[in-house]
């Protein structure tokens, strides 16, 4: 037996195709039983193979860039519009519409949707994540509803943070500058056999721009505090656990926010209206495999905004007339008229006519004159609330099933709740329920051809419901080079205060007693329609994405053809507030964005943007820059040392050019097992105009800041 | 005692019995004896039937000492080499399914006569060549290592000179921490993994996986089963590779054999949908094995 040299021979046979056959039972196959990580359900599609445009800022464009805010970065996408309604509100347009408001893009952190139900805008200086702990900003230009839901009407703005597994140690870092910045923020990390966590604290602090237009101080400066808390789990091999924990609390300086309109020569009643803002977020995620070909996961999230606004205002006693509260409410343009009125009465009385109207509107308007003869045009000062609690609880699960290696399907369905609570907004709280349905499949017909579509069905307990469809095809030339062609649709749901707005003032602590009374409604408010209907946008892109690995180029082309229809473009006023779904606008226009790796050590970024529109609103006209777009130059040189310049320019915002270069120059010191980084930026206005409006105005074109931090 | 002796004779035995061949006994031992060891035995007698090939146990054999020196030894797995290694005498012994970090932490860098081990991993050369076929532009190979396997970087970095490939190592001592591997991807071009358990394991798998797609960094090896958790591509030699490249070595003399070697043959195991991922373009195993094969010295 111990001599037998021949084996059965189909033994042997079997042997021979186990060799070529099965891996994992072949004598010489690795013994490890390893989990499928990279599954077809985790793999996302290489670039040429996206549905859309995508502009992605890595962490390293991120740090070069040297930018404090959000909104800054997103200078570095292409047709972005960034502008400022003081220094401590960024707005952000993808394109553009109107300039006050900013309420058609979707921003996403780690999957939650952080645009405030109420206004349906995105403080970007309250959000509470740490510019520090942001790992990639992923945009995606373009509608797209289908995967992230209504208000993904002009593009995606999807920020995720460094996950708790990367975050390991300690960083310490602070930065001091002109203009009153001082920022700070610590973090550590620290993980287990089966998780991790990283808990960030973070501050900001600067003095927003130095003058309005007519050389005054500027009221605008901001400070804040954040608390982040991380936490991944895997709880076995196919389940695991992400939560977050964030808060912020600060104060945002404005401006006096009231003129009287009866008497110019009456005082302001405070310094001031600043904002105290509070961001409350938690969040929680739990992600299935079920194979490597099926995941699912399940996301909760709870989040409360709180904005406290109160001052002290100052008006003529005649502002809170109940008469004329009533004339208002029966016709604000003869309210108007009657203004007219009074102050030709003052000017020329010889020539003051009371302006004709109904039987009713004369009665008024004869009351409030009684009044005003009775010495109601004295001053009385009050507090203004312009206070509002906004709460949204979202859940959304996700499927994701790739049914063979060239069909995947992604389906899910979200249920969102969404309060808005306001005395002077809402006159009370309101709310919205929405769910919504939807579905992607991708279809890889062969090695050349991708199709891609899906339709998100979605419900919206205040506007109705809604189907839109979104189509793709790629071309993939190669694997790295590809063609798109995309046809999609998307809406935006009027947003409560467009909708259903209710504002008027109760202005209490009346001093002296406006007719008698310590508290009592101003003359002037407003009511949305109740029945606007969502806006509607048509966009048809064709795109070219391609790699060419050899010279380290990574270039995106995309034409671009987008239509709004039944658009509300009126911006939020509580006076003469009518809005409607009866204006349009259409882009057209060319994006191209170029990331060159020309050597290790030296990466050079640029993005371009021609946008040609027309919009039916003068109000909708004035935020679209035609020309815009950036350029980066990041290098290595060595011995720690690195720099990067930027350059940022568009040719008009609101009317008003903007080009600005940075500098931003690092040098990084080893000292142990701790590394330090010294960093200065210098940012450099090459204009000399106002940044969006023009109260927002520098004393100087340049802007110096340095930052040390310590990682260990 | 007895027993060795009555085993001796009868190899003595069986050794006479065979003289009018040119044959030469090989015997095959392990610790282990399973199924699969007893077909790869069968599959390497049907392939040298002028040979007289055997399988045994380690616990039935002879000490390698007592072993006729003109027998050819073949050895599986690090317990057989431990064995072999307890005698300071022993027939010319070929030793397979050991890795060069298992190697170094038995023997150092020293080389006992009469021994030849043939390495479990992939060679690097190989695993290089691989990498510049499938990223032609990637010029930074990054390389994981710990105190166990960072003598590994000298014949990686041998292995890259000619081909114009730097190696960018990186000591990654403490699995649970990812900042060694978050820095070692932002300054390299892919990631090439080296067999070394305490690094690439079921545990970190996920992990390393996850990382390295996160960054857009693609990992050539450690191995064929890495292939299937998620690693772009990696050379690996299943068993028909290893019959084909022992059958090589046997029919040399002993003499001429190297005191370690990777096995000559070798297949190639891609993973599609990670190159889809990646934009990678992947051609079918087999022209990809040819394409890697075609830089190696005959």
């Amino acid at each position: 037996m111990i001599f037998s040299t021949r084996a059965p021979l189909p033994l042997a046979l079997l042997a021979l195709l186990a060799g070529g056959e099965a891996l994992g039972d072949d004598l010489f196959g690795n013994d490890q039983a390893l989990p499928e990580v990279l599954t077809a359900t985790r793999l996302k599609q290489a670039p040429a193979a996206v549905p859309g445009s995508i502009t992605v800022l890595d962490s390293a464009l991120i740090e070069a860039s040297g930018a404090r805010d959000i909104a800054e970065l997103l200078r570095l996408v292409p047709g972005m519009m960034v502008g400022y309604r003081n220094g401590n509100q960024a707005t952000a347009n993808y394109h553009g519409t109107n300039v006050s408001e900013a309420r058609r893009l979707q921003v996403l952190i780690d999957g939650r949707s952080v645009y405030r139900p109420g206004l349906a805008t995105v403080d970007w200086s309250d959000i509470p994540v740490a510019i520090e702990d942001i790992e990639r900003i992923e945009v995606f230009r373009g509608p797209n509803t289908v995967s992230y839901g209504a208000n993904a009407l002009m593009g995606v703005i999807n920020i995720l943070t460094r996950t708790p597994a990367d975050s390991r140690g300690t960083r310490l870092k602070t930065t001091q500058g002109q203009r009153g910045i001082h920022d700070w923020y610590a973090s550590h990390g620290t993980g287990w056999a089966e998780g991790a966590l990283r808990l960030s604290l973070s501050g900001q602090q600067d003095d927003g721009f130095d003058h309005d237009q007519f050389a005054r101080d500027y009221r605008d400066s901001r400070r804040l505090n954040r608390f982040n808390l991380a936490v991944s789990q895997q709880l076995d091999s196919r389940h695991s656990l992400d939560w977050q924990l964030a808060a912020k609390e600060g104060s945002n300086q404005r401006p006096y926010g009231y003129a009287s309109l009866f008497d110019e020569a009456i005082a302001d009643g405070d310094d001031g209206s600043d904002v105290s803002a509070r961001d409350y977020a938690g969040s929680l995620r739990w992600s299935l495999d079920l194979s490597p070909a099926h995941s699912l996961y399940l996301q909760g999230s709870a989040q409360h905004w709180e904005r406290k606004q109160v001052w002290r205002a100052c008006e003529a006693e005649v502002a809170f007339s109940p008469e004329l509260g009533q004339l208002w409410d029966l016709n604000p343009f003869y309210v108007v008229r009657f203004g007219d009125y009074l102050n030709q009465l003052k000017s020329d009385p010889a020539n003051a006519v009371l302006p004709p109207g109904s039987a009713q509107e004369q009665a008024l308007a004869g009351a409030v004159l009684a009044q005003l003869a009775g010495g109601a045009s004295r001053a009385v000062c009050g507090d203004v609330n312009q206070s509002m609690r906004e709460t949204r609880y979202d859940l959304e699960l996700q499927d994701t099933l790739s049914l063979s290696d060239d069909l995947r399907l992604l389906s899910g369905l979200g249920y969102r709740y969404d309060r808005a609570d306001s005395e002077t907004y809402f006159n009370g709280a309101l709310s919205n329920q929405i769910w919504r349905l939807f579905g992607h499949l991708e279809w890889q017909l062969d090695e050349h051809w991708l199709l891609q579509g899906g339709a998100m069905l979605e419900n919206d307990q205040l506007s109705g419901s809604s189907l839109t469809p979104r189509l793709a095809v790629n071309y993939l030339i190669t694997p790295r080079h590809g063609l798109r062609a995309v046809y999609s649709e998307a809406v935006r749901s009027p947003d409560m205060y467009e909708n259903n707005v209710d504002w008027r003032y109760r202005v209490r602590n009346l001093q002296p007693l406006a007719f008698g009374q310590g508290s009592a409604t101003y003359f002037a408010r407003s009511r949305g329609p109740g029945n606007l209907d969502q806006e509607i946008m048509r966009s048809r892109e064709l795109g070219y994405n391609g790699a060419f690995a050899d010279a380290g180029i990574g270039v995106d082309i995309k034409l671009f053809y987008d239509e709004i229809h039944s658009m509300i473009s009126e911006p939020l006023r509580n006076d003469r507030f009518f809005p409607s779904n009866a204006n349009s606008m259409r882009f057209s226009g060319v994006e191209t964005q170029l990331d060159w790796q020309l050597s290790p050590a030296d990466r050079l970024r640029l993005s371009y943007a021609y946008v040609d529109f027309a919009a039916s609103s003068h109000l909708d006209r004035r935020l679209t820059a035609r020309h815009s777009g950036s350029a980066g130059w990041l290098r290595d040189w060595g011995q720690g040392w690195s720099s990067a310049l930027f350059y940022y320019g568009a040719d008009q915002l609101n009317g008003y050019r903007f080009e600005r270069l940075d500098l931003r120059l690092a040098k990084r010191i080893a000292i142990g097992n701790a590394a330090l980084e010294l960093a200065g930026v210098l940012q450099q206005r090459l204009d000399d105009q106002p940044l969006t409006w023009p109260e927002n105005n520098y004393d100087e074109r340049h802007l110096l800041y340095f930052s040390a931090e310590l990682e260990f | 005692m007895p027993g060795h002796w009555i085993r001796h004779w009868l190899l003595l035995c069986c050794l006479l019995g065979s003289l009018p061949l040119p044959a030469a006994d090989i015997i095959l031992g392990s610790a282990e004896d399973s199924p699969a060891i007893r077909a790869f035995s069968a599959a390497l007698a049907q392939r040298r039937p002028q040979d007289r090939v055997q399988f045994q146990p380690l616990g039935q054999l002879p000490s390698p000492a007592d072993i006729p020196a003109d027998t050819r030894l073949i050895l599986l797995g690090p317990q057989a080499l431990d064995w072999r290694l307890g005698a300071a005498q022993g027939p010319p012994t070929l030793v397979l399914r050991v890795s060069q970090v298992h190697a170094r932490k038995r023997l150092g860098a020293s080389r006992p006569a009469d021994l030849t081990l043939l390495w479990s991993e992939p060679a690097p050369a190989r695993q290089l060549r691989l990498a510049r076929v499938l990223l032609p532009q990637a010029r930074r190979i990054g390389v994981l290592y710990d105190g166990h396997s960072e003598f590994l970087l000298d014949e990686l970095r041998q292995a890259a000179a000619p081909l114009g490939l730097e190696i960018v190592g990186q000591a990654w001592p403490d699995s649970r921490d990812n900042r060694p591997v978050l820095a070692l991807l932002r300054r390299s071009d892919l990631l090439l993994g080296v067999d070394d358990a305490d690094l690439y394991n079921p545990r970190t798998a996920k992990n390393l996986l996850l990382t390295s797609y996160a960054q857009q960094r693609a990992l050539i090896g450690p191995g064929a089963a890495f292939v299937r958790a998620g690693s772009l591509a990696s050379s690996y030699s299943d068993q028909a590779d290893w019959l084909a490249s022992l059958d090589q070595l046997l029919d040399q003399p002993p003499a001429h054999w190297p005191s370690s070697a990777y096995p000559t043959h070798f297949k190639v195991l891609g993973n599609r949908q990670v190159a889809r991922a990646l934009a990678i373009e992947l051609v079918d195993d087999a022209s990809l094995a040819r394409q890697v094969a075609e830089g190696e010295t005959p």
